[in-house]
């Protein structure tokens, strides 16, 4: 697992505590009865500080999943800020 | 602190038991960030406390004000932007910025600061209030071009500036001092213009978290210090005394010695406001006490008590200065330019902050008075503050004169002439008494603290009773020293708090306190809430003397047996009924 994974992993954990590491690299806003909108604007808002990326507000929908966030950050480092979670360009 | 590490702090257990604490966030924006800041800046403050921090709705600050019904222990804690005074002074509105729209707009937020500020003095009737006036830039809404400031905007800043005015007048506001919020948060990184129009938050998380921050210690409001221990060779003045003589010393420009001066000139500003200052030398006496008759001295020699001057070590003259004082070692601050003087005297007394006097570093002692300010500073400066010093001579002239006289106290307190003026009601705007409960630690009953929430509920019931004691002898006055709260049951006291300060000890006050409740509320009992604690001894010697044997909790003293068991009290007693 990368540091960055890692650090994505504690940012999951400090805004939904009740999550195990485990839980947390599945989880989705289907999956975790918390993540609410309160919680996502939240949890972006903690992204974006550790990371230091800015997240588009329209590429908030797509994100909502941990391996969204991860993909989406996974992208960020390598060739900016890049839109299109779903096909990973 | 970043959200991460906020959000981090606030998933730790709170150590049992704990205390509950309401915290009532009042504003017009989503409080969001704002709210998880504030909430890992108080635990820190209240590692022991249980804090539930309440919002109100978006957009509607007054209304939120209006509703706001705190009960228990709690604080409010108001945070007021430009939009709150007219929504056309934010970024989410779209009400128009036309020049011809700007009058209405300086009109419209002049009325609704004064609506707030009536709204907010209500609620400061009832619960300590906290207050932040806006902090975020004004919008680019005036003709001048950015740079050139436009009447109109001029006059924006005047009403937040009244309305911060109007607000720091009262007593039970306390009000963020937006000067240290400029020097933590620079205006221009504290809008976040994407965060307030996707989610209607309108700071960064940087700025967030620096207001937080200061709203915590304004909610917090830390006891301030009590005295200040300075050395004199090249910190309250530049030179040694010994080598270069009483005119060879200086604190002006003209010796390159200003930095000393304005030292001087503060620390005579800390005196003034009933701070305790003492002086610890290794010296020749003689010649200090020629330095400090200098004319042109800016602290005059009265205000140092007492005078440590010899050649012993630093932490001798700490400890007589403490005992003289009556103070413990964390209420005091010492100073001096040598470090190992600093690391013998911290060595021995490890609470005390112990601060080395950077000597030849402008900046760094222009830091240094506004470390100390940070120390000292407390919101009301009391008449009690301004005869502290005279009373701690009169106190030390008492104690030696009872020392030298040995047995035969009565007869010396007779020709004392003391006064003791009572007054007896439920004056919860009495500072004085609420600080006594919360700073005595010696003559205390308990050693219980109250916030001001639980103060002015406790005083609220018709049941309860405060009463407070002034002293006054030939030495000199000693202003409030005693208080004592309870509530009244038919003729039965029950007293939750009782207090005195170390200066009226040895003179019988606390006996004049029982006999007055008893007779002035006609009761033939009172109960106290009593427990002992590692530092109310001479509570505890007080009880064991009027009893005859240690005391224990739930201690009660019946009429007859006080009357017994009290010495000849020769007081004159002065009543002031305040109910």
């Amino acid at each position: 697992m990368s540091e960055q994974e890692d650090q994505l992993v504690r940012c999951f954990a400090s805004v939904f505590p009740a999550l195990t590491p485990e839980e947390i690299r599945t989880a989705s806003a289907e999956s975790v009865a918390v993540w609410d909108s309160l919680a996502a604007v939240t949890l972006v808002a903690v992204v974006q500080q550790e990371f230091g990326v800015e997240i588009d507000p329209l590429d908030l929908p797509e994100l909502s999943s941990f391996e969204a966030l991860r993909t989406y950050l996974g992208l960020c480092r390598d060739a900016g800020p890049k839109r299109d979670v779903n096909t990973n360009q | 602190m970043n959200l991460l590490d906020a959000l981090e702090l606030l998933k730790r257990p709170i150590p049992e038991p704990a205390s509950d604490q309401a915290i009532f966030l009042e504003c017009g924006f989503t409080p969001l960030h704002l709210k998880t800041f504030l909430a890992a800046h108080l635990r820190l403050c209240f590692p022991k406390d249980r804090i539930e921090i309440k919002t109100g709705l978006y957009g509607d600050l007054a209304g939120n004000l209006e509703r706001v019904q705190p009960s228990g222990r709690s604080v409010v804690c108001v945070v007021v932007e430009w939009a709150d005074l007219d929504p056309r002074l934010g970024i989410r509105g779209l009400g128009g910025w036309r020049s011809t729209d700007i009058p209405d707009i300086v009109d419209s937020a002049r009325r609704q600061s004064e609506r707030l500020t009536h709204l907010m003095k209500e609620v400061a009737d009832s619960v300590p209030i906290c207050v932040s006036t806006p902090t975020l830039p004004l919008p680019p809404i005036f003709t001048t071009r950015g740079g050139q400031a436009h009447h109109h905007e001029c006059q924006l800043r005047e009403i937040a500036a009244s309305f911060a005015t109007s607000l720091s007048a009262y007593r039970r506001v306390r009000l963020l001092d937006l000067q240290r919020l400029d020097e933590l948060s620079p205006l221009g990184w504290r809008l976040d213009a994407k965060a307030e129009i996707t989610s209607g938050f309108p700071y960064s998380l940087e700025h967030a978290s620096r207001l937080a921050e200061l709203l915590a210690a304004l909610i917090q409001d830390w006891p301030p210090k009590k005295g200040l221990i300075t050395d004199l060779d090249d910190t309250l003045w530049a030179g040694i005394l010994g080598e270069i003589g009483v005119e060879g010393i200086s604190w002006d420009m003209a010796g390159h010695a200003h930095m000393h001066g304005l030292y001087q000139q503060f620390l005579a500003s800390l005196a003034s406001a009933g701070v305790l200052l003492a002086a610890a030398s290794k010296n020749d006496r003689a010649l200090v006490e020629q330095a400090l008759a200098r004319s042109d001295i800016l602290l005059s020699k009265d205000s140092l008590f007492p005078l440590e001057i010899h050649w012993g070590p630093k932490s001798e003259s700490v400890r007589r200065i403490l005992k003289e004082w009556n103070i413990a070692p964390d209420d005091v601050v010492f100073i001096d330019d040598s470090p190992m003087e600093v690391a013998e005297v911290h060595a021995v007394f490890p609470q005390m902050e112990c601060v080395v006097f950077p000597e030849g570093d402008y900046q760094a002692i222009w830091d240094l008075l506004k470390r100390l300010r940070d120390s000292f500073g407390k919101g009301i400066v009391s008449p009690e503050d301004e005869i502290r010093l005279r009373s701690i001579r009169a106190a030390s002239t008492l104690r030696s004169s009872l020392q030298e006289r040995g047995p035969g106290t009565e007869d010396f307190l007779r020709n004392a002439e003391a006064t003791i003026t009572f007054c007896l009601g439920t004056e919860a705007r009495d500072n004085r008494a609420f600080e006594l409960i919360n700073k005595t630690n010696q003559f205390n009953l308990n050693g219980k603290r109250f916030s001001e929430s639980d103060w002015l509920c406790f005083l609220q019931d018709p049941a309860a009773f405060l009463l407070t004691a002034s002293y006054e002898d030939k030495y000199g006055p000693l202003g409030k020293i005693a208080a004592v709260m309870g509530k009244m049951a038919g003729r039965k006291l029950y007293v939750n708090a009782w207090v005195m300060s170390c200066r009226a000890f040895s003179r019988c006050i606390e006996h004049q306190c029982l006999k007055y409740l008893f007779e002035k509320l006609d009761a033939d009992e009172i109960v106290f809430d009593y427990e002992a604690t590692p530092r109310n001894a001479p509570l505890q010697d007080f009880f064991a003397a009027l009893l005859g044997g240690p005391p224990a909790p739930a201690l009660s003293v019946r009429k007859a047996c006080f009357n017994a068991k009290a010495p000849a009290l020769s007081h004159r007693i002065v009543e002031v009924v305040n109910v």
